[in-house]
């Protein structure tokens, strides 16, 4: 596990998992390993009143409601779609969910324009079909096929940036829950149809801004319950969630330095101004083109951190995270670097002047980076 | 019941205080908060006045109310509502609930001005304990009803400040009101039981760990239902005990809590007067309060508490009470609660009822029930199977018990989840979503899996419909009902209440009963069609002149006129309106705490705009205009326009000069043809104005707070009424030296009073045209002629026939600037002309269609009046023409003539006229024009 960039969250919360899966006498439906409740219980943590000998860390933040509707989802016959904007954590979630139900989230289609059928169904070892004719053996069964086989979940990235056509070859894997081969033949005897064993569900994940690029067809809209995963706006569980995600990546890093409370405040207050006068603007040109979800102010701060550790004094700076805030929300010339210089004069300026603190130092690198950019 | 020993609760006492050591540190405030709830169910359980604590809009509550009424048959009923509300409940049986009763005072006394209208409501549902009380003390013979709380004028007294709104509506999390939840208006309400926790962590606490989003939720689910179907003592223990925790558990604001203590205080003390008074016995009552006051603290507390409460005097505020329709969604909303809870409330009653085999109280001929089908009949003891075991003796302590057990809960009925599964499929189907029975069986499926991970053994109407959610709705799209909505529709849906005719006020009713040959049910909600063919039905004109009334009084929308207009001197020939006056029953109802008639209070409310201290001389017109449309009443208007006499004389500044001028000429031009004489009033408005505005106008000029619009206007009335004002004594010179001694510097003000000097005839319009053609010849100038442009257009009003000038205007505008100033000019010329010259386009079309050519072909030979050579001046002509049409008379009656001539001292002499042809002498005396033109024809 050290040795990987990324563990999967089974990897990662192996131990946890483990220990749930010893103390859970709750009934399983299928072949899930854990109980409902305990899924539930490892996505949002647990608190005293659980009764658990140990602490449980909350691994996603948001309304319970979202996590149980999605794991009840699972547990009937449909598949799991989850919206929501970029940023929102809807894979993660994802990842959290098949992670505890069975124990692999790495079952993972990714949607893309490129994506082909083959892509969710299987593919042919050309090689050994030269040399042994098409069998099972030389099949090459697509992740979402091996969740069928093994009564996995399987997870699908981005619906709604694949092909309508791509897109509809779930529905008979949701619905009659086998896929066919006809390669292999059509009598009875021969193995031509892979069945989905129990436990089997799909986790598909759709960003909201992405919607009618190609939108689900309504046969396929049938086969999954929609659960929308809002952004995060408030403030307290924002900072848990960035405080959360940075400190793992700083465990990941290997990184020894310190965020200090008042940096992160600095941090979650700019982008909820930036969001109002985003929500205000009255045409794109006077917003950003980031959507300022949560996992953008994570990424800035990752930045933040990386640069302070390698390039600076090995310690998070009001400057540093200034310029870096600019260098990740300024995407377009001029009109998000405008916007931002409107932000630090028309803000950040008169607050540096009352409130003191670290926002002179905010303001200045945040200047120093326009004045770079521009 | 009365002597409860002290033994009773000593088990449980043993019990929490061993928990209060278990769980904290040692013994002190937890123990001392758990004794005390102890105490203070103690406290109540041995009050020798039953006390029945309740929570509003809870079934278990008016089921166990049901239950106890019909058990203990109490002669006396004290009932935690306002005191001035009694006379009214027994006109709740001509109602449909949910309505509310509301005292209202328009007219306040002894509070700040700004806090009026006062209104308080107070909701009655029909799945509330309140309801039940009231229906089996008003139906029940010799059994009397006693509210004891406040008054609704200690609910403001007892206000320390305009942003106490009172309780309920003080929640900031409550949603915004809108359609049906506006039903209250901004009344404050006030609710028998409320009984929410009173700060924010605890409320926090108990939802995260009962697993529930809000507090309803968390109600229904761990007190409603265990609770449901629980015997007398175990119902009343667990409500002080739950009054209590909450009240023990609030360190709330002090203001909040001496609030409530005094409401305490003051029931108590309105109880043992009545005791005293009646005679009753204590054992023979019951008081009905929220378990939140039946924990109380106070002295005052009890049948034997201190009689040291004072009860300050009534303010002078004159108050008027009535009913007005309420509707769940309008409780919801006032009082912070889910949405849908109320609904969801009143669907757990009727299965309650059903299931309990209770028999609730109805009152007799209560509108939108079922009849009652047994004969009325004295009460007799419930049946056992109806009614909860009778505990004889001493309430035992059965809250111990009840704390150790696990909620008994409702075994999963089936039939009902699988009934709800298919509606809401239907119900989504109907509003454009993709749902099939597969969808059905979804949401049945996964309402089970949530329920269980709740742990729950049936699922709760907030399950149901987060499974609804989930599994049906796909796609938002804006304006079609969510999901969440379409299921609270579907668990009983927004009920909204009625008045019953009987229960109106006597205006409300004199409106249905004029607009009675319309032949509409308009006590029915939604909007109705009425079409009034006056011209054939003649009688029809009253109920027009009511919906005229109607519709200036009440909200938009309640009489919406379709087709017809009411203007001055008009008479109606055919008119449609739509009205809706059953889904605005509130605001029919609230005028007619205003005045017994529709036509008093509109005079009331007329009068009132007029003597308002802010009134402006054209609201006060605007007053006198409605005086005489709506009410044709001479003696109104005439009282009005005198004031708005005063008023205009006392008027400094000139922002209603526009208005005054369209509302007198109004007013004038109906006199002048309806009266035979002109109303003094308005002769003497004139008069003023006149001096007034000539007065204001040099000030107006330069000052900046003034429109060129509001100089126009000054003009306008000025010009307009001139011949009036003079022949009533007005002086022109007044008006020439106004204008003398304007001097504006700003352009568009500078063109206004040129067109003010050409009307007068100081400016001739050739000075007039130079002046213009110097500002277009002047590049420096030229970037303001669009702002002298719209002088000229505002001159309009006050100077009509400069029409021709502003197109001339104009017209040399786009000859004469070079496309380089003309064509970035372009967009703020129109600018100006949409923005200033809206009212005058028509006339500014019109004299340009007069002007320019008709067809694209006469353009290339067309040359423009102004410039055309100007003829010799026109006046000798006229005066020769003149002399031409005057003579003969003049001729034939030299009397005139000669009797000036006397008068003035002339010897007068009568030449005879000449007879010859004029034109051939012309010509004999001037040869030379018939030379040139013979000349002419000769070369031609």
């Amino acid at each position: 596990m050290t040795d990987l960039l990324r563990a999967p969250a089974e990897l990662k919360y192996a131990e946890e998992l483990d220990w749930l899966e010893s103390i859970d006498d709750n009934p399983k439906p299928f072949s899930w390993r854990l109980s409902p409740k305990m899924v539930r219980l490892f996505v949002l943590g647990s608190e005293r009143a659980d009764g658990l000998d140990r602490e449980i860390a909350p691994k996603w933040f948001g309304d319970r409601s979202f996590v149980e509707r999605s794991i009840v989802t699972l547990a009937s016959d449909r598949g799991l779609l989850l919206i929501g904007d970029p940023g929102t954590g809807k894979s993660w979630l994802a990842e959290l969910l098949s992670a505890a139900i069975s124990r692999n989230s790495t079952l993972v289609v990714q949607g893309t324009a490129g994506t082909t059928e083959d892509h969710i169904k299987y593919s042919w070892n050309v090689s050994m079909v030269i040399a042994k004719g098409q069998s099972r053996e030389s099949m090459i069964p697509s992740p979402i096929m091996t969740a069928m086989e093994t009564g996995a979940i399987g997870r699908f990235e981005e619906l709604t940036r694949s092909t309508s056509d791509v897109q509809d070859a779930l529905i008979s894997i949701l619905s009659e829950k086998y896929i066919s081969v006809p390669e292999l033949g059509s009598d009875q005897d021969s193995d031509n149809i892979v069945f989905a064993k129990p436990g089997f569900s799909v986790i598909a994940t759709a960003n909201s801004r992405d919607r009618g690029v190609n939108d689900l067809s309504s046969a396929l809209k049938r086969r999954f319950n929609f659960v929308r995963i809002p952004v995060v706006t408030n403030k307290k569980s924002e900072a848990e969630i960035v405080r959360f995600r940075t400190e793992e990546l700083l465990r990941r890093h290997r990184i020894e330095l310190d965020v200090p409370p008042t940096l992160l405040d600095v941090l979650l207050r700019s982008f909820a101004d930036l969001r109002a006068s985003s929500a205000a603007a009255g045409s794109d040109d006077e917003k950003l083109e980031s959507a300022l979800s949560t996992a953008e102010q994570i990424g800035v701060l990752e930045d933040a951190i990386l640069h302070s550790n390698f390039f600076g004094e090995r310690a998070l700076t009001a400057h540093t995270l200034a310029s870096s805030l600019v260098g990740s929300l300024a995407r377009r010339a001029p009109e998000d670097l405008a916007i931002l210089n409107k932000y630090l004069h028309g803000v950040v300026e008169p607050r540096s002047k009352e409130e003191g603190g670290s926002w002179p130092e905010f303001l200045e690198g945040g200047r120093d980076a326009i004045a770079t950019l521009s | 019941m009365t002597a409860t020993p002290e033994a009773t609760f000593t088990a449980l006492r043993t019990q929490l205080q061993d928990a209060a050591s278990t769980f904290a540190d040692g013994p002190a405030a937890l123990e001392g908060i758990l004794r005390g709830i102890v105490d203070d169910v103690e406290r109540a359980v041995s009050e020798p006045l039953e006390i029945f604590p309740v929570c509003h809009h809870s079934p278990a509550s008016a089921i166990a109310m049901a239950r106890r009424l019909r058990e203990k048959q109490p002669k006396t009923i004290y009932l935690e509502l306002c005191e001035d509300m009694a006379p009214l409940l027994t006109e709740l049986r001509n109602c449909r609930l949910p309505v509310a009763v509301q005292s209202f005072a328009s007219e306040i006394e002894g509070f700040p001005a700004d806090w009026a209208p006062l209104s308080v409501v107070a909701p009655v549902t029909e799945a509330s304990a309140e309801y039940q009380a009231i229906a089996y003390a008003l139906d029940t013979p010799g059994v009397e009803l006693v509210l004891v709380d406040r008054s609704s004028d200690h609910v403001f007294q007892w206000e320390t400040g305009p942003d106490g709104e009172g309780e309920g509506d003080g929640d900031p999390d409550a949603p915004e009101a809108a359609e049906q939840t506006a039903l209250h208006g901004d009344a404050v309400g006030v609710e028998i039981g409320d009984l929410r926790p009173r700060f924010a962590e605890l409320e926090e606490h108990l939802l995260r760990h009962g697993r529930v989003r809000h507090w309803s939720e968390w109600w229904h689910q761990y007190v409603e239902l265990p609770l449901g179907d629980s015997d007398h003592d175990t119902y009343r223990q667990v409500m002080l005990l739950i009054g209590s925790l909450f009240r023990r558990l609030a360190p709330g604001d002090p203001r909040k809590v001496r609030v409530d203590e005094d409401r305490e205080r003051y029931m108590w003390t309105r109880m043992r007067e009545h005791l005293a008074a009646t005679g009753t016995d204590p054992a023979d009552c019951l008081y009905v309060c929220g378990a939140f006051h039946a924990a109380s603290r106070v002295a005052e507390f009890g049948v034997h508490g201190s009689d040291t409460f004072t009860i300050s005097p009534p303010s002078g505020t004159e108050w008027r009470h009535g009913l007005i329709p309420s509707s769940h969604g309008a409780i919801e909303a006032q009082f912070g609660l889910a949405a849908g809870s109320v609904s969801i409330a009143a669907t757990e009653w009727a299965k309650n009822v059903r299931r309990t085999g209770v028999r609730p109280f109805r009152l007799e001929g209560q509108a939108g029930t079922r009849k009652s089908t047994r004969p009325r009949k004295a009460l007799a003891p419930a049946s056992a199977s109806a009614s909860a075991p009778v505990s004889a003796g001493p309430a035992a302590d059965r809250l111990t018990g009840f704390l150790q057990r696990p909620p008994a809960l409702d075994a999963l009925d089936e039939a009902e989840l699988l009934g709800w599964s298919v509606e809401i499929v239907r119900a989504a189907r109907r509003n454009g979503y993709l749902a099939s029975t597969a969808d059905a069986i979804a949401v049945f499926e996964t309402s089970i899996l949530l329920a269980g991970m709740r742990d729950r053994a049936k699922p709760t109407p907030y399950d149901f419909q987060d499974a609804a959610v989930t599994c049906i709705e796909k796609d938002a799209v804006p304006g079609r009902r969510d999901v969440g909505r379409l299921v609270e529709i579907m668990m009983g849906g927004d009920r909204v209440g009625q008045v019953g005719y009987d229960a109106l006020p006597p205006l409300a009713r004199d409106v249905h009963d004029r607009l009675a040959p319309l032949d509409l049910k308009l006590q029915q909600r939604g909007v109705q069609r009425a079409l009034l063919d006056i011209a054939s039905r003649p009688e029809l004109a009253r109920c027009s002149d009511l919906l005229w009334m109607l519709r200036r009084l009440l909200p938009q929308g309640a009489a919406r006129p379709i087709m017809g207009e009411r203007r001055l001197g008009e008479h109606p020939i055919q008119e449609s309106w739509d009205l809706a006056l059953g889904t605005h029953q509130r605001a029919l109802i609230e005028l007619g705490y205003e005045g017994v008639s529709i036509e008093q209070v509109l005079e009331q409310r007329l009068r009132r705009a007029a003597y308002a201290p802010q009134a402006t001389a054209a609201q006060v017109l605007e007053a006198v205009e409605d005086a005489t449309l709506y009410l044709r009443s001479r003696r109104l208007a005439d009282e009005l326009g005198t004031r708005a006499l005063e008023v205009l004389a006392s008027e400094r500044s000139v922002d209603g000069a526009p208005e005054v001028l369209r509302r007198v000429r109004r007013l004038l031009a109906h006199y002048r043809t309806a009266e035979p004489v002109l109303p003094p009033w308005i002769e003497s408005f004139v008069k003023t104005g006149y001096a007034h505005y000539c007065t204001l106008l040099p000030t107006a000029f330069t000052d900046d707070d003034a429109t060129v619009r509001q100089v126009a206007a000054m003009l306008g009335f000025l010009f307009g009424m001139e011949g009036l004002a003079l022949s009533l004594g007005c002086d022109r010179t007044q008006l020439e030296l106004a204008l003398a001694q304007s001097h504006p510097t700003e352009p568009s003000r500078t063109a206004l009073l040129w067109a003010a000097q050409t009307h007068l005839g100081t400016l001739p319009r050739t000075a007039l045209r130079e002046r213009c053609a110097e500002l277009l010849g002047n590049p420096l100038v030229v970037p303001a002629y669009p702002r002298y442009l719209s002088g000229f257009v505002h001159a309009l009003e006050p100077v009509p026939g400069l029409a021709d000038f502003v197109v001339e205007a104009v017209s040399n505008a786009f000859a004469r600037l070079p496309d380089s100033v003309l064509l970035p000019w372009l967009p703020s010329l129109i600018g100006t002309l949409r923005a200033g010259g809206a009212e005058h386009a028509p006339l500014l079309i019109r004299e340009a269609g007069r002007l320019f050519p008709a067809r694209l072909t006469e353009l290339d030979t067309w040359v423009p009046p102004w410039r055309l050579p100007q003829g010799p001046p026109r006046m000798p002509v006229e005066s020769a023409a003149s002399t031409a049409a005057g003579l003969p008379l003049l001729a034939a009656h030299p009397a005139t003539c000669d009797a000036l001539a006397a008068l003035l001292g002339c010897d007068g002499t009568w030449e005879s006229p000449d007879v010859g042809p004029s034109g051939a002498a012309l010509l004999a005396r001037y040869p030379q024009t018939a030379r040139a033109l013979e000349a002419l024809r000769a070369v031609s």
